[in-house]
């Protein structure tokens, strides 16, 4: 699956803090790939020994399956849907 | 005490008194400390794919964590097939891998392959240790994750160099074991009491949370017409009078069709797969949906619930187990219903009377499961023997049945029957292969005959990978590509150069004679069963179709008529 990126395609932003562990980001990034998102952006700050990722996403999916998974990694402490994202629910 | 040395003292903590590994460089100061341990038995398979599906069909069979461990490179990836498995099927797994040594991490140093990097989409969590003296706490860590909540594989990678490193002693951390919360369920009494035709459905998510008895206890008495995914069989027992059997591509047309009319689907440990739910628009449409799973990322994933309870599944049945015994269910009319329909439309392979007849697949699985012990483990591999096992074989427990589900792992039964005899050394276990599946983990006849194993093996030789060759003849019009096995080797002679004794059966009446042969025989053996290359699993739902749109052995006569006439 690649989900192909189209001006209508929904987009998100998403706030997440983990632990720094190895391996944090890479664990991060293949759920959202492999649920179906595009990383648009992505920033990253360290804060003690967690990491706090800002991530823009884009993809068809329904957003709150993405939140669930990456929520069911073990380091993930909190994942946020920040306010203005198209929050959509799947049946929409 | 070093690194190596503490992961054995870890074991001892938690009663890991079996683990199945095979040896290499960077692991060898563990093997080394298993030298001088006498509380551990490790098992050498004999190839590490073995290794993993072998810890996978003990943790399977017996409830427990399921240990392998394996060196750094190819040691870590033909582990990586077994792990896979597991985590497709949430089985509880601690995988050990020696790494190279810290300092030559990123070197591409002999046999370093990037193990964390790798397998991190087929694991609960995992690990890479960089400093020996958090070995401790991430041991207990892991332990406990592997079996808590949705268990799943957790691995730890461990350069050598930390194996050998001293660690120092600190105080072991103590898990605190949580109260299961108590989620309110006065809604789906509700809705439970206002449907008119509720359907259980449940699935391999009940042996997880170890609640099999109060499962049981539950479809007893709430009497409520019942489906199992795959890994769902033996849910509800074989003596329950409104179990339907499995849904789904292969399912019973009892099975589908009552899920097709039902008005409330009692979903509980299961994930709505689409090999049983078939296309997810036809799927249940009529019908409200109560989720019950102890994942919260699994409700609402595939389709809304209209209900979703997600916390402890002993706690919550015997909850409702309770409410319905007290005040049961006026569901009679549906009930009859579906028990028409199981008997029109459940799996009622007849026995072939003609002695000299081929052997069909269906009745021969049939004959096994009047024969065969009730406790007897079954651990299947992967193709249309599968699919007659959970057809044909009543299971009355679901760890009698050990079968890949998710990942559909060809050579997963005979290391998983290996794995099922050290769980309990004394329960008869049967791994019913393909001639396929069989060549896949063939070396593991080694292991069954190191350990004198008596696990029993039944080959079901159609010389062809069958499942394949059936969906290539009613969906790819009968154009037959890369499915011819008639050159397997002599599975009889192929088991007598492992010393394991067999036998070769192809008539109806050598059926009942060579199952008694092999379960009387004090020891491993093997029957070699030849069944006809054109059978095929029926019935069967187009991989994509609509569950109601099901396929059977009339449509293949239609159309071999309608060819006869063209």
């Amino acid at each position: 699956m690649n989900p192909q990126s189209q001006p209508s395609t929904p987009s998100y932003t998403i706030n997440c803090r983990m632990t720094h562990e190895a391996a944090a980001l890479e664990r991060l990034c293949q759920v959202v790939r492999i649920r179906g998102f595009r990383i648009a952006t992505m920033a990253v700050e360290t804060a003690g020994e967690h990491l706090n990722i800002a991530l823009t996403l884009e993809g068809t999916r329904p957003i709150a399956m993405l939140k669930s998974q990456l929520e069911k990694l073990h380091t993930v402490a909190e994942v946020a849907l920040a306010a203005g994202s198209v929050a959509r629910s799947r049946s929409a | 005490m070093n690194g190596a040395q503490h992961i054995l003292e870890a074991f001892h903590r938690h009663n890991i008194s079996t683990v199945f590994g095979y040896p290499g460089g960077c692991i060898m100061p563990l093997y080394d400390a298993l030298v001088d341990d006498v509380g551990v038995e490790h098992v050498l398979c004999r190839h590490e794919q073995g290794c993993a599906l072998a810890a996978d069909g003990y943790a399977r069979a017996s409830g427990n964590l399921g240990v392998c461990i394996a060196t750094s490179g190819p040691g870590a990836t033909n582990l990586i097939t077994g792990v896979a498995n597991a985590h497709r099927d949430s089985i509880p797994m601690l995988v050990i891998t020696g790494q190279v040594p810290s300092g030559l991490i990123g070197t591409d140093a002999f046999q370093e392959t990037d193990v964390l990097g790798m397998t991190l989409g087929i694991v609960k969590h995992s690990y890479l240790i960089d400093d020996a003296d958090s070995l401790p706490t991430i041991m207990e860590e892991a332990i406990e994750l592997a079996q808590s909540g949705r268990p799943g594989p957790v691995w730890i990678d461990i350069p050598k160099d930390l194996l050998l490193s001293d660690v120092a002693d600190a105080p072991f951390p103590q898990a605190q074991p949580s109260e299961p919360a108590s989620p309110d369920l006065k809604e789906a009494l509700a809705m439970l009491r206002a449907a008119r035709k509720p359907l259980l459905y449940s699935g391999g998510g009940i042996s997880l949370a170890h609640a099999e008895e109060t499962f049981r206890a539950f479809a007893e008495s709430s009497a409520l017409p019942a489906v199992v995914t795959l890994k769902g069989i033996g849910n509800p027992g074989k003596h329950n009078p409104y179990n339907l059997g499995m849904l789904g591509m292969h399912g019973s047309r009892a099975a589908n069709k009552a899920v097709d009319e039902c008005d409330l689907l009692l979903v509980i440990g299961a994930r709505l797969d689409d090999r049983a739910t078939g296309k997810l628009d036809g799927f249940a449409p009529n019908a409200r949906m109560i989720h019950i799973d102890a994942d919260a990322a699994e409700i609402n994933k595939l389709r809304d619930a209209d209900l979703a309870i997600r916390g402890d599944l002993n706690h919550i049945l015997k909850s409702l187990a309770g409410a319905l015994q007290a005040d049961p269910l006026a569901i009679s009319e549906w009930q009859k219903q579906c028990r028409t329909w199981y008997t029109t439309g459940g799996f009622h392979a007849a026995d072939n009377e003609e002695p000299l007849a081929p052997i069909t697949g269906p009745a021969f699985i049939r004959q096994l499961s009047r024969i065969a012990p009730d406790d007897t483990v079954i651990a299947c591999d992967v193709g249309q023997h599968q699919m007659w096992v959970a057809q044909h074989y009543d299971f009355d427990h679901p760890r009698h049945h050990l079968t890949s589900g998710g990942l559909g792992t060809m050579g997963f039964g005979l290391p998983a029957a290996i794995g099922a005899q050290f769980a309990d050394r004394n329960s008869t276990v049967i791994n019913v292969t393909g001639d396929g599946s069989f060549m896949m983990n063939a070396q593991e006849l080694a292991t069954i005959r190191r350990y004198n194993l008596p696990v029993k093996l039944i080959v079901m030789d159609n010389q062809c990978l069958g499942m394949v060759r059936q969906q290539q003849e009613l969906f790819y019009n009968n154009r037959e590509s890369q499915i011819n096995l008639d050159d397997n080797p002599d599975f009889v002679a192929m088991a007598r150069a492992f010393d394991i004794p067999a036998l070769y059966i192809e008539r109806t009446d050598q059926i009942r004679r060579g199952i008694e042969t092999i379960l009387a025989y004090n020891g491993p053996m093997l029957l070699h069963v030849a069944i006809s290359r054109e059978e095929n699993v029926w019935p069967i739902v187009k991989p994509g179709a609509s569950n109601t749109d099901m396929i059977d052995e009339t449509a293949r006569t239609a159309k071999a008529s309608k060819e006869q006439v063209a």
